[in-house]
């Protein structure tokens, strides 16, 4: 097999593990500062009277959210490698190395401003059910919600530079992604937020806040605030649930985004591979819609695969636990 | 005989510094922002600050227009309010551009809005549709008028943000220096979030539209920065390295003021403002 092919399969398993950890850490962001799912039982505690030490990280839905942070560092680590890729000519990971984590870190300091306005705002908005902001909480976890979204947001942008340099990395330029840097942080950063923000919120199903609850069984509205209140051990802050989520939810939501990431991109360089594309690309014959007929085959069968996988475990599950209550 | 009154009302002290009333008014604001706005789109050869000023009275406009939509009890809708409104404005921004160059003079390209008028209309319709007794009858009040002035204030901010990244409005310099360079993600995501995050985050029964607005004053003091660096970066402008520099300045002395007033403003509004303390239970 010719060397850049072996490159171009290697660059996507990397591809696959910056996703897995991008995607692990962004679950745990959200648990830290209650966006998305988690904000509605945060929203709501004040208002049902459980007055909680939780920091309301209203920005907005995580997919936009996230996909905010990645364009603004893709943009500045984009504006920043123009300027340094012409010193280092022939040397360019050097520029890399420096401008992506300069463009995360402005991402990170915007995603803490607008968090803290997010907080303040939102305790503001609810003076009627005498919610006060506690500083304690609102310094305590802003560092945090930094530091996990750093780290999504440095995988981010580490898959779009990659990606949008695939071909040149694996010894034909003529691969590389036609979308510049910010419009791959842009589409990648709103997929790791859809996923972060439709898996792994553990703490608010069945490991805890139904944990006393017959399989599948609901909780009325007005005590859905209580998982707000008192941890094990105290009164409850996100720092526990980040810890309590980082054994099981976060590495789940992580593995969901790195699998899709895995079998999207396998099946298309497999497809590639079988319809003769690689390792040079010829001009658009008749072999590209052979590439692209192997490639939609697998991935049909990768569906049907998963989906009866999904069908057994679902069986055994209920099995096992007894019926949904509610069936 | 003197009586005194049972319970004496506390008079709520007045605090100063923290109120933003310019304009007093939605409708006035409206006015003002989108004949400002269309003025200063029109002239693309000002300089960026002037442009930025423009932005910044359009994105309040469209805060405006997604608060007045979201207001009857929208509550994880609101983000896709601002969506909605900037995907409008993406959409009238290109129509604008095509039909740019007639009628230009000079650097003047008052064919561009074109496409905020189509905008106006293609919103005020889907309001109607969205209204109206015969289609899906949500009857919210005054979507119609929300959903147009959305279409309006996202179709101007996002023009803005093109004449100030190219220094004019020509379809080609836009589509290489914008579309192409992957800049438009950014100005695409900077409006939603000028749009939506303030309401979004003020969020609740005690919101204040005074304290909602200084959010997005400061939003946009951010978006300045961003295109000011985007500005050195592209040196598309034709004041040369002065005119994106004085972005970054002026933004972040806006978004300096702005964010120290808003947070006051919450801590001083809010219920209580302590460094810690235990929770209590209210029954």
């Amino acid at each position: 097999m010719p060397i850049e092919v072996v490159l171009l399969f290697a660059w996507m398993l990397v591809i696959a593990f910056l996703a897995f950890i991008a995607c692990t850490f962004e679950d745990l962001e959200s648990d830290m500062g209650s966006q998305s799912n988690p904000n509605s039982q945060v929203q709501l505690a004040a208002q049902v009277g459980q007055v909680n030490r939780f920091f309301n990280k209203a920005i907005s839905g995580e997919p936009l959210s996230n996909a905010m942070y990645c364009v603004t560092a893709g943009t500045i680590a984009w504006l920043l490698l123009r300027q340094f890729e012409p010193l280092v000519p022939g040397e360019e990971w050097k520029a890399a190395v420096l401008a992506i984590p300069i463009g995360v870190l402005a991402a990170t300091m915007i995603n803490m401003i607008f968090s803290t306005t997010a907080h303040c705002g939102r305790v503001a908005g609810q003076k009627r059910f005498q919610q006060p902001i506690y500083l304690d909480v609102l310094y305590g976890h802003l560092i945090p919600i930094g530091a996990h979204a750093f780290m999504t947001t440095l995988c981010i942008t580490c898959i779009a530079y990659i990606q949008s340099n695939i071909g040149t990395l694996s010894g034909n330029p003529a691969l590389n992604h036609p979308f510049a840097l910010p419009l791959l942080g842009f589409i990648w950063g709103i997929t790791v937020g859809a996923i972060g923000s439709s898996t792994g919120d553990v703490h608010y199903g069945a490991e805890r806040e139904f944990q006393d609850r017959p399989f599948g069984e609901g909780k009325r509205v007005v005590y859905h605030g209580k998982i707000t209140r008192y941890a094990e051990c105290g009164v409850r802050t996100q720092k526990d649930i980040a810890g309590f989520c980082a054994k099981f939810g976060g590495p789940v939501t992580g593995m969901t985004f790195g699998l899709i990431i895995l079998f999207e991109n396998w099946r298309s360089m497999v497809g590639m591979q079988l319809g003769g594309f690689l390792p040079a690309l010829p001009a658009f014959t008749a072999t590209g819609d052979m590439a692209a007929i192997f490639g939609i085959v697998l991935g049909l069968l990768i569906v049907a695969a998963l989906m009866v996988g999904n069908l057994v475990f679902v069986k055994w599950v209920r099995k096992k636990y007894g019926p949904f209550v509610g069936v | 005989m003197t009586v005194t009154p049972a319970v004496i009302e506390e008079e709520e002290p007045t605090k100063k510094g923290l109120s933003f009333k310019f304009p007093p008014e939605e409708t006035e604001m409206g006015l003002i922002a989108g004949i400002i706005g269309a003025v200063i789109v029109i002239f693309t050869g000002l300089p960026a600050v002037i442009k930025g000023v423009g932005l910044l009275l359009v994105l309040l406009w469209g805060m405006d227009s997604v608060r007045k939509t979201s207001k009857y009890g929208l509550g994880t809708g609101v983000p896709s309010i601002g969506v909605l409104g900037t995907g409008y404005g993406v959409v009238g921004a290109l129509m604008g551009l095509a039909v740019a160059e007639y009628g230009r003079v000079g650097q003047l390209y008052p064919a561009v809005l074109v496409g905020v008028i189509v905008m106006g209309a293609i919103g005020l319709v889907s309001g109607v549709f969205a209204n109206g007794e015969k289609f899906i009858a949500m009857k919210i009040p005054r979507l119609e008028r929300a959903m147009m002035e959305l279409g309006m204030a996202g179709t101007l901010a996002i023009l803005l943000e093109c004449s100030i990244l190219t220094g004019s409005l020509n379809f080609a310099a836009v589509v290489n220096n914008v579309m192409n360079t992957g800049l438009i993600a950014l100005l695409f995501i900077f409006n939603c979030f000028a749009m939506l995050h303030p309401y979004n985050a003020c969020l609740g029964p005690d919101e204040r539209r005074e304290r909602t607005r200084i959010c997005a004053v400061e939003i946009s003091g951010l978006i300045w920065v961003l295109l000011g660096f985007a500005m050195i970066g592209l040196g598309t402008s034709p004041y040369g390295i002065l005119d994106g520099v004085s972005m970054i300045v002026f933004g972040v002395i806006v978004w300096v003021v702005f964010f120290r007033m808003f947070i006051k403003a919450c801590m001083d509004e809010c219920y209580e403002t302590v460094g810690t303390g235990m929770i209590k239970t209210i029954e």
